[in-house]
């Protein structure tokens, strides 16, 4: 049986939000763990760390990962993007808004990780299909049922963002 | 019980008769939290644990076997290891050892025997998770396994329900059935010598997982004073405080159960967290450090409870005409090893258990039975939705005897205002069955699609399927239904709202706020929700049951009416108007009939201050006397009712047999729609819960108790590419007096049609009725196999 505590810790630095962050990690540590609990990032949410539900999507390197399914060594000097960075301070980004403008709220644990998709698609297609959204969005499971919603509310982010309007002031 | 003088009552009946121009209830409105939520910043449970320095980590030891005689638990070993601070057993719990909710059945930690492979044997605590997973491994339990049953059928049989020989899970009780319960009305035997036709069928139903997206999670925080704060996802703080109270040996006000937003709860966090809360609680007073519990996803769904299966056999007698004469049924739900809630599930399957409908001659008669399956308790619809996937089916074959459309059937039967429910309960106002019906039947187009749907031919397969609910509101019988809050409203002018009721995403808070904001007239803005929190938020009972608006919107209602009087009062003297004549639009109070005559909320409120009127206030209310006599199920059941009809369109592939929901309609009348946004989600949320459990879900045991699909990958929910193309909501305000504005509950009736109307319409698309859930693609293909409609 291995002896977990044997391994020495590593110093790496990750790049999240924009910003540089030096931490010890264990090399078995998983990069959701050492986001949520030493970076304190904790928009990003694990609902069955297996890659399966989605709630913990980022954004690494331009690719939408879960995760709970990288080791945190793994992400040595990448770039990350998660919930906390998608708006400048006091603003909304437009999945946001449009997730509120939509009605779409209910529990809210599946939603740091249907925004990071959503985000993630509308980064790459400024019009999707409803077919284009769902299969998007298929990595996200909402046991509240707000699916129809996230389908209407990226439509409609696609349209603010096409309008030139991304960010939104928080206060309205 | 709400003695028809109650002031409270009196306050809710005025309300309902003279109310009738509202401002803000049915409005579209942004909930409280969202804006916390979407910005990622609402704190769940699990994310206190940043907050905390020093954690350590409980990790359950579960059981090898799912029935077995403990010989011998040993921990030296796992002692030994380094970070590994205590292993726990059940030798070292220092109150009662038992979390069981309902029956005292469940311990924490298994001695003499564990019943079901999720039982947990040891605790171990460690400074990291890893060190406590793997110490884990090195305690040694040594089993006398025992004959693992699994089907409860082995249990009792058809025909009488009576228990068979077989060797006892719960021993101490002596028996494994753990409740009966029965509606013997009339004479069935009369019923169907007057009956032209009788249909029979068998319907199977499965265990279904909650799934919410957040797993079980508590933290534990040991306080100077000996006790513990326990931050936890549970539906229910003080139903918690009572457990982990018990466990721990402390009084409850050294207790103290903090409830943060909560992931998903669908009636699973109704009882887990008696247990994970007394896990945490113990690993932090043991240790005196703060103490984290989180399930992984594969401990969540063998560790907590599910919905039961049912196997039923029904009758069903008419004549010519359509009219129901008699009904006659035996139910068994398989409550797994623990009792849960389940004789309070069997209850409600019970008293559902007829349908909507009037019907002279009753008797249908339902156990719940141990098996050594994960146990099963509270899951919304709460045993509906199972009676309802079999009533609602049966009445469909009935249909199709009597060659009948199935709506006609059905509106030959239900009931109206005036008409009595099968266990004799007067309904003399508030249903809303028919307009429901007549409603979604015109929003689905039923009548040319059906016939449009008779004459198919091809692969793609098109079908619609009605079924029809009911749903008593609150406990009913159950037990003790009551509910709370208090408002304060603060010197500034805001307004602070606390109340035992916890959301797990509902909404329910929402309608709360709006029911209190539409009687005081000032903006949502004013007000501040306090978190669930047994140390300042008043016990309002458990949040389940469809109780939220119906009962805590009441003692919001009787809350906010009293200090809108005082308020009247004060300003009144102030403008020289009458107290009737008080308008508050806040920031602005004024009389209606001069309204130069005016002064500023804020003003106002200063004012009480100053003149000693207290601006606090506890809102009770209790719900009307409900009556049960066990052995007829006659009486009083529930103190109302929620209708629906739902019409569901599929289309099937006759060569795979999969079926694609395209639409849902579905018509509920809640009295009164008061939170429209939270309403909708519900008839939305259900929807595609109940898709699910109709077409993908099942949590499958092999026979020797093991579950063979502990994660998302293999157990499957559905999926955004699930999610009907179109899910239409239409609404029903029947009004229900002692509802608050006439409101009624719709939190779990929104699942209980959605099975049946998917059959019926898969049983219309393809000529043949599968009685068993999930309707996987499997079954349809061998289905229409075996009856030669495929070739392939």
């Amino acid at each position: 049986m291995v002896q977990v505590e044997e391994y020495p810790e590593i110093t790496i630095t990750l790049n999240v939000n924009g910003k540089d962050y030096t931490v010890n990690v264990k090399p078995y540590e998983r990069l959701i763990d050492v986001l949520r609990y030493k970076l304190g990032f904790l928009s990003i949410k694990e609902g069955c760390g297996r890659g399966e539900c989605g709630s913990c999507a980022i954004i690494m390197d331009g690719k939408l990962v879960p995760s709970c399914l990288v080791l945190a060594i793994q992400a040595r000097g990448r770039k990350i993007l998660t919930l906390e960075g998608i708006a400048p301070p006091g603003k909304l980004h437009a999945i946001q808004k449009a997730l509120l403008d939509t009605y779409a709220m209910q529990c809210g644990f599946c939603f740091p990780g249907v925004i990071m998709a959503s985000y993630y698609l509308l980064s790459k297609n400024k019009n999707p299909t409803e077919d284009e959204i769902k299969y998007a969005l298929s990595g996200n499971l909402c046991r509240c049922g707000s699916y129809l919603r996230f389908v209407k509310a990226v439509k409609l982010a696609a349209e603010y963002i096409r309008k030139g309007q991304v960010y939104f002031d928080l206060k309205k | 019980m709400a003695s028809p003088q109650a002031e409270y009552v009196k306050i809710v009946e005025e309300m309902f008769e003279k109310k009738k121009e509202f401002w803000l209830i049915g409005q579209y409105v942004q909930r409280w939290d969202a804006l916390s939520k979407i910005l990622g910043k609402a704190k769940f449970t699990a994310d206190y644990a940043y907050l905390f320095k020093n954690l350590v980590y409980v990790y359950s030891v579960r059981a090898k076997y799912a029935h077995a005689r403990i010989k011998k638990i040993d921990v030296s070993e796992a002692e030994k290891v380094p970070g590994v601070l205590k292993v726990v057993t059940y030798k070292d719990i220092p109150g009662v050892n038992d979390v069981g909710y309902v029956l005292p059945d469940q311990p924490l930690l298994a001695y003499e025997k564990v019943r079901y492979i999720g039982d947990i044997v040891a605790l171990v605590i460690a400074e990291n998770p890893y060190i406590a997973e793997e110490a884990a491994e090195k305690i040694h339990v040594d089993y006398e396994p025992l004959p693992v049953i699994t089907n409860p059928l082995d249990i009792v049989s058809f025909g009488g329900l009576k228990e068979k020989e077989h060797t006892l899970i719960h021993d101490e009780r002596g028996s494994d059935v753990i409740a009966r319960f029965r509606i013997l009305k009339g004479d069935v035997k009369k019923g169907f010598e007057e009956a032209s036709v009788i249909v029979e069928g068998e319907y199977r139903t499965q265990f279904q997982e909650h799934a919410y997206l957040e797993p079980e999670v508590a933290l534990a925080i040991p306080e100077p004073d000996g006790g513990v704060t326990v931050i936890t996802s549970t539906q229910c703080p003080h139903e918690a405080r009572r457990a982990i109270s018990r466990v721990l040996g402390l009084p409850y006000t050294k207790v103290r159960v903090v409830v943060p937003p909560l992931g998903g709860g669908f009636g699973g966090k109704e009882d887990v967290a008696n247990e994970i809360g007394a896990k945490a609680a113990l690993a932090a007073l043991i240790t005196e450090r703060p103490a984290l519990v989180v399930h992984k996803r594969e401990e969540s769904i063998i560790g907590h409870s599910k919905r039961h299966p049912m196997i039923a056999r029904y009758k069903h007698g008419a004549k010519r005409d359509g009219t129901l004469t008699a009904v006659e049924a035996e139910i068994i739900l398989d409550t797994g090893a623990y009792a849960s809630l389940g004789p309070f599930v069997l209850w409600r399957a019970i008293v559902h258990s007829a349908g909507p409908y009037k019907i002279p001659h009753v008797h249908t008669e339902g156990v719940a039975v141990y098996t050594n399956n994960v146990y099963a308790g509270a899951f919304r619809g709460f045993g509906n939705p199972q009676i309802t996937f079999a009533v609602e089916q049966q009445m469909d074959k009935l249909a199709e005897e009597l060659g009948m459309d199935p709506v006609e059937l059905r509106l030959k039967n239900i009931i109206r205002n005036g008409d009595r429910t099968v266990h004799g309960q007067l309904l003399d106002h508030g249903v809303g069955l028919e307009e429901a019906i007549k409603k979604a039947v015109e929003a689905a187009d039923w009548f040319s699609k059906r016939k449009r749907y008779a004459s198919q031919t091809g692969t793609l397969r098109k079908g619609i399927g009605i079924a029809l609910l009911w749903h008593g509101n609150s406990i009913g019988a159950e037990g003790a239904d009551y509910s709370s809050v208090t408002l304060i409203i603060n010197r500034d002018g805001s307004i602070t709202f606390r109340t035992g009721l916890t959301d797990f995403g509902q909404g329910s808070t929402q309608g709360l706020l709006m029911i209190a904001a539409e009687i005081l007239g000032v903006p949502l803005s004013y007000f501040r929700v306090e978190q669930p929190d047994t140390s300042t938020t008043p016990d309002a009972g458990p949040t389940v049951a469809s109780r939220s608006t119906a009962m805590g919107g009441n003692a919001t209602l009787v809350a906010a009416y009293k200090l809108r009087q005082r308020l009247n009062q004060v300003a009144a003297d102030i403008l020289k108007c009458s107290p009737d004549d008080i308008e508050i639009h806040a920031p602005e109070v004024y009389c209606r009939s001069d309204p130069s005559r005016k002064i500023r909320w804020i003003d106002l409120v200063e004012e009480c201050f100053w003149r000693g009127v207290p601006l606090q206030e506890f809102g009770y209310y209790r719900a009307p006397k409900a009556v049960w006599e066990d052995e007829t199920g006659q009486g009083e059941p529930y103190f109302t009712y929620t209708f629906g009809a739902i019409v569901a369109e599929v289309t099937v592939d006759m060569e795979t047999g999969k079926v694609k929901v395209d639409r849902v309609v579905t018509a509920y009348d809640i009295g009164k729609v008061i939170n429209r946004v939270g309403a909708e989600l519900h008839a939305e949320g259900g929807t595609i819960q109940g898709i699910g459990y109709a077409l993908m879900e099942e949590l499958v045991h092999d026979q020797n108790g093991r579950v063979l699909n502990p994660n998302l990958y293999a157990y499957y929910i559905p999926t955004i590419m699930d999610a009907p193309g179109e899910i239409i909501p239409v609404w029903v305000e029947a009004g229900y007096r002692r509802g608050p504005f006439g409101a009624k509950g719709l939190g779990e009736p929104s699942i209980n049609g959605i099975a049946p109307a998917i059959a019926n319409a898969i049983a219309n698309a393809i000529g043949a009725r599968i009685t068993s859930l999930p309707i996987t693609p499997e079954k349809v293909y061998l289905t229409l196999k075996r009856l030669g409609k495929i070739s392939l």
